[in-house]
């Protein structure tokens, strides 16, 4: 994705150019969809979120700072919507929430008959059971190898709170994985 | 292997797998039409507002000076200097500018923005000195340059106000001369505005013969603002209105024939001239006379105008059609020319 290409594409886009809106939702929703779908677990959800993402693009063109990669805008908009979405629904369902939680035991996340071998699906479990929080940094940190300090500017949170919200994510994955005793944790972090 | 490339690998995987639904392509893709719809009737919307200040503000002289500001209530977007340099407006405007006061290619854009297909705005500053500042607003679809604000540009103890009309008037001739080529063409009315609070200038470039101002300036403080009025040049075949003065007051009941480009040009001569030849008492038969040109030729060329014109109206289904051939109609409209061009103004 080339900033500057994708830049002009927005631009003829607003402007109501229909071949423009095309090339870029083909160069982009590959990879909307797959964060969204490690972020939100619904499949419901999910589609509203995209929808929300798009309809974002051509009102905050305004924001766009060209100094930055296109990617890097890009996700600021998937962030800032997941996030937006969790609030609605947590205002929607908060009485329902202590509810779903104990019942969603069942994966949303995979797709049924998409085979998976016992590690992997493990994973994936636990990559949920994490929070929100942490599950947002690690999704960042690991699907789209951001760096530390490029994710507390995404999320606009100091670098600290993404440290602490990594390596606590991190632990809590080790724990799930391999039920490791936290004092053994320290010797294989390898980053 | 460690967690962190576990999970890194595993994510990778997965979204492999994962492939987006069609169902929500087609919603986005109807969200966005959906967006263009609506888009489309704001624009209108846009256009139908900024006809009402337009209109406002030939209304009020003074509304010049607000209208900047109430194109900002539309939907203004901030812009960064990069975006100005990347836009094809707001480019063409820098360049315009640096061409103008080349001083200006160390000057900063403090602020551009604009609102999509009306108006590009840019302002440069200074760096250091007197702080010169200057604001360009350029219309989003022709690129013309519409509204020039010079600010700063003399010494601070020396307002430009303090000035004598010439030298007010040397200024602005500047500014327009090198943004918007010769000024020497116009008439300059100079009028000092009633504002209490700040003594205000507003200089009218009229073209000659044209009624409304090409370039309006204001000069107050230590600014100028020249805005661009008359849009394209003013049109050759302005029309002259009341050629014959009756009792000093203008008579209008030959201009119909009168406001006649080839007659102006088989008499060598503009409109105005005609019209002050027109008010020494002579009928037009003996202007036409003063140049060698004979009464029949002023006859033909009149009369050939307005059957032209006719024929038009005709055509348009504006006037009832009528059978008669071009040398009849030019035969029954000779006697009323012939009134209009042998009649002769009183003179007191």
């Amino acid at each position: 994705m080339q900033s500057e290409y994708m830049y002009q594409l927005l631009t003829q886009m607003k402007d109501g150019n229909q071949q423009a809106f095309h090339e870029l939702y083909d160069a982009t929703f590959q990879d909307v969809y797959r964060t969204v779908s490690f972020l939100v677990d619904h499949q419901q959800d999910r589609e509203d979120v995209m929808n929300e993402i798009y309809m974002q693009m051509w009102t905050s063109l305004a924001n766009y700072d060209t100094n930055r990669p296109f990617h890097f805008w890009l996700h600021g908009l998937v962030i800032r919507q997941v996030q937006r979405f969790r609030v609605k629904s947590w205002r929607r369902f908060r009485i329902f929430e202590r509810v779903r939680a104990f019942s969603r035991e069942e994966s949303h996340w995979d797709q049924p008959g998409v085979l998976m071998d016992g590690t992997n699906q493990m994973i994936s479990q636990a990559i949920k059971k994490l929070t929100d929080k942490q599950r947002m940094v690690i999704i960042l940190r690991f699907y789209h190898d951001y760096t530390l300090e490029e994710i507390a500017t995404l999320l606009d949170i100091p670098l600290g709170t993404v440290k602490s919200r990594y390596h606590a994510g991190l632990q809590a994955l080790r724990k799930k994985i391999w039920n490791l005793p936290p004092e053994r944790m320290e010797e294989i972090n390898d980053y | 292997m460690t967690i962190e490339h576990k999970v890194r690998e595993h994510l990778h995987e997965k979204a492999e797998k994962l492939e987006c639904p069609p169902a929500i392509s087609k919603r986005i893709e109807q969200s966005y039409s959906h967006y263009l719809q609506q888009k489309r009737s704001e624009k209108t919307m846009k256009k139908r507002l900024i006809g009402g200040i337009v209109a406002a503000a030939f209304l009020i002289p003074t509304a010049a000076f607000a209208a900047p500001a109430v194109i900002e209530m539309l939907t203004r977007t901030s812009l960064t200097a990069e975006q100005v340099k990347v836009d094809e407006i707001g480019n063409a405007a820098l360049e315009k500018l640096y061409r103008a006061f080349p001083e200006t290619k160390s000057f900063e854009i403090i602020d551009a923005s604009n609102v999509q297909g009306v108006q590009t705005s840019i302002t440069l500053q200074e760096k250091g000195g007197t702080g010169k500042k200057i604001t360009l607003h350029t219309n989003g679809m022709t690129g013309a340059i519409e509204h020039v604000t010079q600010e700063n540009w003399e010494s601070k103890d020396k307002p430009l106000t303090a000035l004598t009309n010439q030298e007010i008037k040397a200024k602005v001739d500047h500014l327009i001369e090198k943004m918007y080529g010769n000024s020497n063409a116009y008439e300059v009315a100079i009028e000092q505005m009633e504002n209490p609070d700040q003594k205000t200038f507003m200089l009218n470039y009229t073209k000659k013969g044209s009624t409304a101002p090409f370039y309006q300036v204001f000069v107050q403080g230590n600014s100028i603002s020249a805005s661009l009025i008359g849009g394209e040049t003013t049109p050759s075949n302005a029309k002259i209105e009341g050629f014959f003065t009756t009792n000093g007051k203008p008579d209008y009941f030959g201009d119909a024939f009168l406001n006649d480009e080839k007659l102006f040009s088989l008499l060598n001569m503009s409109g105005t001239e005609l019209k002050q030849e027109l008010a020494k008492g002579k009928s037009v038969v003996e202007v036409a006379a003063s140049k060698n040109v004979s009464k029949q030729q002023v006859i033909d060329v009149i009369a050939k105008t307005q059957v032209d014109i006719q024929m038009q109206g005709e055509k348009n289904g504006e006037v009832p059609k009528s059978n008669a051939s071009n040398a009849q109609m030019v035969k029954a409209i000779e006697p009323k020319v012939l009134q209009v061009i042998e009649y002769k103004a009183e003179t007191r």
